[in-house]
């Protein structure tokens, strides 16, 4: 069937079954490669995805942040080549693998810490417990920051998100007063940092930035948005992934197994997990110019967003989509995105779901979702992830 | 294009830059040892950017 204007179906989002049916949300989205949403366009298709995130001369980021209004240059999200293409030059041999590779054996250590206690005690809330507390202490880490500041990080960090959440609505209340004042506490602890770590020498990730030599040098303003864009980025996402995949293996004991078995099988149970459950599946852009999608015309100015876990259910690229499968032979999903603005710290973010997944996997083989409790996501939102993931160890009796 | 899948899967294929972009060892010629591990490689390229030629 030709796609016209008049054949393009409307979905309203927000009443999709994601808080307790996420594959069932997405399934109502995989029927059609465009649909119109709320906000404007989405692609759902593999192809129709692929055709915005390369595209990045028609496709702008820049332009779908400008409505965020961030007070500080969200470097390098909120730019679109060549900008862009600079910032991340300078940036990705600092989150390249030969960077974060060497981070293993601490981060492998300060997982251990976290899931020690919980083997003792018999049950947990996996995310206020593991998954928040660990990215936190890894940012902590890689920025040369001393770990007990990770519940003050949490902190602002929330806030920070609660803000860029509430952005666009017209009135301001007490939380959101309360969230301001918070991200200003932020703002001034990175100034200081940021004043202090200029031209002093260091091993960590933001005196190395610092100590970039011109005509490459960041400025304070660009290096703070680097910063907030690190946290607004790096911190929920591995959490939300974590719970995600963590939730997957506790409802689906005979895929838990294979891994218990076989830990090698770990990396390609990660990547299948991560393809299912994209923590930031909202990709959004504004076109330039008016442009074609398909038999599709959008008009300049238009607000089209990549729908990444309906693509990667895309069933012309994964069979049996909807299916947990350890074993799939090309597993090509975009969960962190592509082209020029793929995620900068997905090395990273590996490293620390693979270490998190062995070592809990060696410790605790048995666990199941706590009788009585249900996780639920959080929706409508632009970034989703579990409110809460409680879990009881041991075989169930 | 930087997602580092390829040298992840196949060390002994493709090796990666100070940038963190993929590229191929050596001619890019590999023996029937690691031509598995360099199919792999390319089909789990998520930007398709590897072609492995016969």
């Amino acid at each position: 069937m030709p796609l016209t204007t008049d054949s393009l179906p409307r979905v309203s989002t927000e009443t999709l079954p994601m808080p307790e049916a996420r594959d069932e949300a997405w399934h109502t989205l995989d029927q059609h490669p465009l649909v119109e949403v709320e906000d404007g366009y989405a692609a759902t298709s593999r192809d129709f995805v692929e055709l915005v995130m390369k595209n990045p001369s028609v496709f702008s980021s820049k332009k779908a942040f400008d409505v965020l209004a961030s007070p500080v240059p969200l470097v390098p999200i909120a730019f679109d080549p060549p900008e862009q293409t600079r910032y991340r030059h300078i940036l990705q041999p600092f989150f390249s693998p030969r960077v974060i590779k060497p981070l293993e054996p601490d981060l492998r250590k300060q997982v251990v810490e976290l899931i020690e206690p919980i083997v003792q005690r018999g049950h947990c809330e996996f995310v206020s417990e593991v998954a928040s507390v660990f990215p936190t202490q890894v940012f902590l880490t890689l920025f040369g920051l001393p770990l007990d500041m990770r519940d003050q990080f949490i902190e602002w960090k929330n806030a920070v998100l609660n803000l860029s959440a509430a952005a666009g609505q017209t009135t301001i209340d007490e939380a959101a007063q309360e969230g301001m004042l918070k991200a200003a506490e932020l703002f001034m602890y990175l100034t200081e940092l940021i004043q202090k770590r200029r031209g002093v020498p260091g091993d960590d990730v933001l005196s190395q930035v610092l100590n970039v030599e011109p005509p490459d040098a960041l400025s304070d303003e660009e290096v703070i948005g680097l910063c907030f864009l690190f946290i607004l980025a790096g911190l929920d996402t591995v959490m939300d992934s974590l719970g995600f995949g963590m939730q997957r293996l506790a409802e689906n004991p005979d895929r838990r197994k294979e891994i218990i078995e076989d830990p090698a099988l770990i990396p390609a149970a990660m990547e299948e997990l991560l393809r299912l459950d994209p923590p930031a599946p909202f990709i959004p852009r504004v076109t330039t110019q008016e442009t074609q999608v398909g038999a599709h015309t959008l008009p300049e100015g238009s607000r089209i967003t990549s729908y990444l876990a309906v693509a990667n259910r895309d069933e012309t690229m994964f069979p049996n989509p909807y299916e947990l499968d350890f074993h799939r032979s090309d597993n090509r999903h975009i969960t962190f995105g592509m082209g020029v603005h793929r995620c900068l710290g997905s090395h990273l973010a590996r490293l620390e779901m693979q270490v998190l997944y062995e070592e809990w996997h060696q410790r605790i083989p048995h666990y199941r979702i706590t009788e009585g409790t249900t996780p639920h996501v959080h929706w409508p939102r632009g970034t989703v992830g579990l409110d809460s993931l409680h879990l009881t160890i041991g075989e169930s009796s | 294009m930087g997602h580092g899948v390829c040298y992840g899967m196949a060390p002994n294929v493709y090796a990666d830059d100070d940038q963190g972009y993929g590229l191929v060892i050596g001619d890019g010629v590999v023996g029937d040892d690691d031509a598995e591990e360099a199919r792999a490689g390319a089909a789990n390229c998520p930007e398709s950017a590897i072609t492995v030629a016969d």
